[in-house]
């Protein structure tokens, strides 16, 4: 099932190429360089699924103490971090030539970059207790306390004056871009998708052998 | 405006590397699992005491006959 994940994932995301840079056209401001468009939105997107999961699986382990929970909350966590530090990378990528700048302390840019790095203190806790309860209790609870700061990340370039331009899918009313451009997009964020699962599945399964190992 | 190849290669390959070093060290996690759990059963086979199973009858000179 994880193997034909994968392979799913890998031809999505050969398709998001395919689309993203032979069918989607050259757009008319930026030129070719919004192409980065088709990686970083996505992995943003992959990066809210990512910590969303982590809250829902932390309150999940809190009420019921059940270790599955525990184990997905731990894998989307690490794959959460993964793709967040993706996204950063890929926005500064793109920021140099439209912005004439690598990075600014911007609303938007300043919320990711705490939420990536709460995360990494969420995989940093895990690694230092050596009791596995009292490990997946405490992360439970940074987990759900981190994962307040994605609606900040959201809505920060509606409540401060940003650099970072406003969503242009996911808000109310129609999308504002061009028919194939959306089309585009779409198809990568699915790839995305499917690739964050493929690996959340992968982890979760070494996680449950390597706790069967040391048991 | 200019169309910047060289920023779009870079951020493309730049997700090569991230997303294909995770995968690897997924795919490495994996194999050491399985070594571990190769060691572990091997081990445990090595530690039983000698089987006595492989000769279930004993030798012909000492065999008794059956009794009516």
């Amino acid at each position: 099932m994880t193997r034909l994940l994968g392979w799913l994932a890998a031809l999505a995301l050969a398709a998001g190429v395919i689309m993203g840079f032979a069918i989607a056209p050259r757009e008319a401001t930026q030129g070719n360089v919004q192409r980065i468009m088709y990686l970083h939105v996505p992995t943003a997107w992959v990066a809210y699924l990512a910590f969303g999961v982590v809250l829902l699986a932390s309150i999940a382990y809190l009420a019921r103490r059940a270790p599955a929970a525990d184990r997905l909350a731990h894998a989307s966590a690490e794959v959460g971090v993964v793709f967040t530090g993706l996204t950063i990378a890929a926005g500064s990528i793109w920021g140099k030539p439209t912005w004439g700048t690598w990075w600014t302390w911007d609303a938007r840019l300043t919320s990711v970059a705490i939420l990536f790095v709460m995360y990494l203190g969420y995989l940093l806790l895990r690694g230092m207790i050596d009791d596995g309860e009292r490990a997946a209790r405490y992360c439970a609870v940074l987990g759900i306390v981190a994962a307040l700061d994605v609606p900040l990340v959201h809505f920060s370039v509606y409540w401060w004056r940003t650099l970072h331009q406003p969503p242009s899918v996911l808000k109310p009313g129609a999308a504002t871009m061009p028919p194939a451009i959306l089309a585009a997009l779409l198809v990568n964020v699915v790839a995305f998708t499917l690739l964050y699962v493929y690996f959340v599945a992968k982890r979760v399964r070494l996680l449950r052998d390597e706790t069967e190992a040391l048991a | 405006m200019t169309d910047h190849w060289g920023f779009v290669v870079a951020a493309y390959a730049l997700a090569v590397v991230v997303l294909g070093g995770y995968w690897r060290r997924l795919v490495r996690m994996e194999h050491e699992l399985n070594a571990l759990n190769t060691a572990r059963v091997d081990a445990t086979l090595r530690s039983r005491p000698p089987s006595r199973g492989a000769h279930p009858r004993p030798e012909p000179g000492t065999r008794t006959p059956l009794q009516p």
